[in-house]
């Protein structure tokens, strides 16, 4: 054996795999990560398809088509569920996780090939479990939040609660085992050179996302088996006919919840701070600010949570607490926001559609962290408490911002990961129709909740129908936007316009861009040597 | 491009180590999940010794009869609340609307229950008090809902109790303009239904009409 074995090995190395076997069998980061990303794509058509009959039926006042309420509750909880377990998290966190944290680190792979090819097929596995939930005994009408006792056997008897638990359970165990993957890989993996405050901030949110995701969904987990139990075996952890306090679930619950908005958003900044530095030509203005504000928004996330239960009846200390350590949130993500601007600030400004993404996520997410100052206060959340202006202000920040950012990292990397260059006219008019669209989309709806209109209600009074059509005008505008983006996906696809390893110029100094494009199946065999500063 | 030997030569010597750092690395990070998993599972009785202890979410307190010292002039007035859970077919309500007591000083107060099914059952009380704040100040000495009761069919029982207001409530700046106190009482039909079963067996022997007085007190736990 010895070396001659070895050698003939390693020259095999580069077959890969092909037909139906690349794709189950893949233990290969770009394969694994193009899954995710395919798989979110998807995860969006249902996800839109449902936030679209919600807007159909909230169009006029009275009841359009959906007579059922129980469905329309469905509706709801399905939108909530597929958006951030089944969009977001796969495109952002594991589509570009996966491809990009060993391109920009100058590992071969994932730490774990196989535990990554674990963990993808365990989300697929929970994606059916949802959909089997949607499908019987009336689905779950429980909302994201799944509170109980709406969520338990008195008022959900069937099983689709108990499909949708056990949906949540496996997409946990699937991103436990990414966040596992991504930290090892980033802690173990790095080339020669590239130190922790070297890494691009994309690494950097990945890396904070991954802990987050550790702390956070073992929370969720317990909760869900408590519930389940609950449900199912005759324990009382959230019922008070057996001395259990169905409170104690809403602040599990938020433990968990509160680190999770953080953990769809952070990756996002990551996208984000690469886009503007490299359409800025210009390092990211205060590198190691930008990377150890991601860390203490991680931190402050965790011991926030209750200010999304204002209105159960805490005491006056504990109400002025949580406003104010949610308000020393807005410290860390006003550095960020202001770095992102001194960034551009004197930059040689490209504006590509990547760049159009980043600066339009810039605005929305501002326009949501306002709102999310005054939501922080308990006085006035509390009349704020399950209106519209809560739905407003969330999906500007973590749902629109968190879209945009994904269609920005979409533009940005299709070139390394399809090895074609997207139509630049199309994907500026894409961007475009998706601003007006999402403004319109969600700007009234602050007004409206601030005038009283009910979150999770499928009627309501007169006094809101204007807003209301204006708001659904605007979701239909927004779906022509994305549309648009499949057809951008398909021309791109199609087209004969080659990417070049680097097509945006001096400012992309990430490795990715070193390899050529589409990137090989196998890249950074040869350790790259990081010897200048590149991520800033 | 470095040559093929040294390439070879690098990779035994990188990847062997490197294998099991991400091992340990892996370990580690298991071990920070499972002792998340086991936060959240003692969450539960954490949360229940934190509420008793503080009052928090109007939980009350249970305490001895208080010191005849400690009364003081001040009035405060206890209003009184009862709910039946819809799984529960008693009914259930406070026989006098409103107390009016001296700080410190004992008082008692009746419910009244009536079980109009046909078969008997075992109810369990959870409580607390509104403003949620008073319930650090709000002592019970001896409750109904201390214990879990038994009720035959169409039995009625009158259930006392008795408690007092610290006095010390008027000496928290957070508590010092409550000036009532409303105690309510939600009626579960209860887990644990043996000691019901049991009765049914033997109600043919004794007389249906043994109302009011007889009651089946069973220690909860």
């Amino acid at each position: 054996m010895s070396d001659t074995a070895h050698a003939d090995a390693h020259d095999r190395h580069d077959h890969r795999p092909t037909g139906w076997r690349r794709w189950v069998y893949s233990t290969n980061h770009k394969d694994i990560g193009t899954m995710y990303i395919v798989m979110a794509m998807i995860g969006a058509i249902v996800g839109t398809a449902t936030s679209v009959a919600i807007r159909l039926e909230l169009h006029e006042p009275g009841i359009q088509f959906i007579s059922d309420f129980q469905f329309y509750n469905v509706l709801v909880t399905a939108h909530g569920f597929i958006m951030v377990f089944f969009v977001v998290m796969p495109a952002l966190i594991a589509g570009f996780g996966n491809w990009f944290i060993p391109l920009m680190i100058g590992a071969p792979d994932m730490a774990f090939p196989r535990m990554n090819n674990i963990s993808f097929w365990l989300l697929a596995a929970a994606l059916v479990m949802l959909v089997i939930a949607g499908l019987i005994d009336g689905g779950p009408g429980t909302g994201w939040t799944v509170y109980p006792p709406l969520s338990n056997a008195d008022y959900h008897p069937g099983m689709a609660v108990d499909f949708g638990i056990l949906s949540l359970h496996l997409a946990g165990a699937s991103s436990i085992l990414g966040a596992i993957n991504f930290i090892t890989t980033i802690v173990n993996m790095r080339a020669p050179g590239m130190t922790f405050h070297r890494m691009p901030l994309f690494v950097w949110a990945e890396f904070v996302t991954a802990v987050l995701l550790l702390l956070a969904i073992p929370v969720l987990a317990g909760a869900l088996t408590m519930l389940l139990t609950d449900r199912n075996f005759g324990t009382t952890f959230f019922s008070p006919a057996g001395g259990g306090d169905p409170l104690l679930w809403q602040h599990l619950f938020w433990f968990f919840g509160h680190p999770e908005v953080y953990i769809i958003i952070i990756p996002a900044f990551g996208v984000i701070s690469q886009i503007v530095s490299t359409f800025a030509k210009k390092p990211v203005f205060g590198y190691l600010g930008m990377a150890y504000a991601m860390a203490a928004i991680g931190v402050v996330g965790f011991v926030v949570w209750a200010h999304h239960m204002y209105t159960v009846g805490f005491n006056v200390e504990t109400r002025a607490y949580f406003t104010l350590a949610t308000m020393v949130i807005a410290v860390p993500t006003g550095v960020k926001v202001f770095s992102w601007l001194a960034t551009m600030w004197g930059g040689s400004i490209k504006f590509d559609t990547p760049m159009l993404y980043a600066m339009g996520f810039i605005f929305l997410f501002v326009v949501g962290g306002v709102t999310g100052v005054t939501l922080a206060n308990a006085g006035s959340d509390i009349a704020f408490h399950d209106t519209y202006f809560v739905v407003a202000h969330f999906h500007y920040v973590l749902s629109v911002a968190a879209i945009f950012a994904m269609y920005g990292g979409f533009y940005y990397w299709i070139g390394k990961m399809s090895g074609k260059q997207y139509p630049e006219g199309l994907g500026r008019l894409q961007f475009w129709v998706s601003f007006v669209g999402v403004n319109i989309l969600f700007f009234p709806q602050h007004f409206a909740g601030m005038a009283g209109m009910p979150r999770r209600i499928p009627d309501f009074p007169d006094a809101y129908a204007g807003w209301n059509m204006i708001s659904s005008w605007g979701a239909y505008i927004t779906v022509v936007g994305a549309i648009l983006f499949f057809v951008v996906l398909w021309k791109t696809l199609k087209s004969e316009n080659a990417a070049e390893a680097n097509p945006w110029g001096v400012g992309a100094d990430t490795l990715e861009w070193t390899v050529e494009s589409p990137a090989p199946f196998h890249t950074h065999e040869q350790t790259p040597s990081i010897s200048t500063q590149p991520a800033e | 491009m470095t040559k093929q030997p040294d390439k070879i030569k690098r990779r035994t010597t990188v990847t062997r180590e490197p294998k099991t750092r991400n091992g340990v690395t892996a370990v580690i990070l298991f071990g920070l999940v499972a002792g998340m998993t086991g936060l959240a599972f003692a969450s539960d009785p954490l949360y229940r010794i934190f509420c008793k202890v503080t009052g928090y979410g109007g939980t009350t307190q249970v305490a001895e009869a208080p010191a005849k010292s400690k009364i003081v002039d001040q009035m405060v007035t206890v209003r009184f609340d009862a709910n039946v859970n819809k799984l529960l077919p008693w009914q259930f309500k406070p026989v006098q609307n409103t107390i009016k007591v001296r700080l410190g000083e004992q008082a008692i107060a009746f419910y009244e229950a009536t079980n109009v099914s046909d078969k008997p059952i075992v109810g369990t009380a959870t409580f607390n008090v509104a403003p949620f704040k008073a319930g650090e100040y709000f002592n019970k000495i001896e409750c109904f809902c201390f214990t879990e009761q038994v009720l035959k069919p169409g039995q009625m029982v009158q259930m006392p109790v008795t408690f007092y207001v610290d006095q010390s409530i008027i000496k928290d700046r957070n508590t010092v303009d409550v000036k009532s106190i409303t105690l309510s009482y939600t009626f579960f039909a209860s887990d644990d239904q043996s000691e019901a079963e049991k009765l049914q067996t033997t109600q043919f022997i004794t007389d249906e009409k043994d109302t009011i007085i007889s009651r089946e007190v069973v220690p909860k736990g």
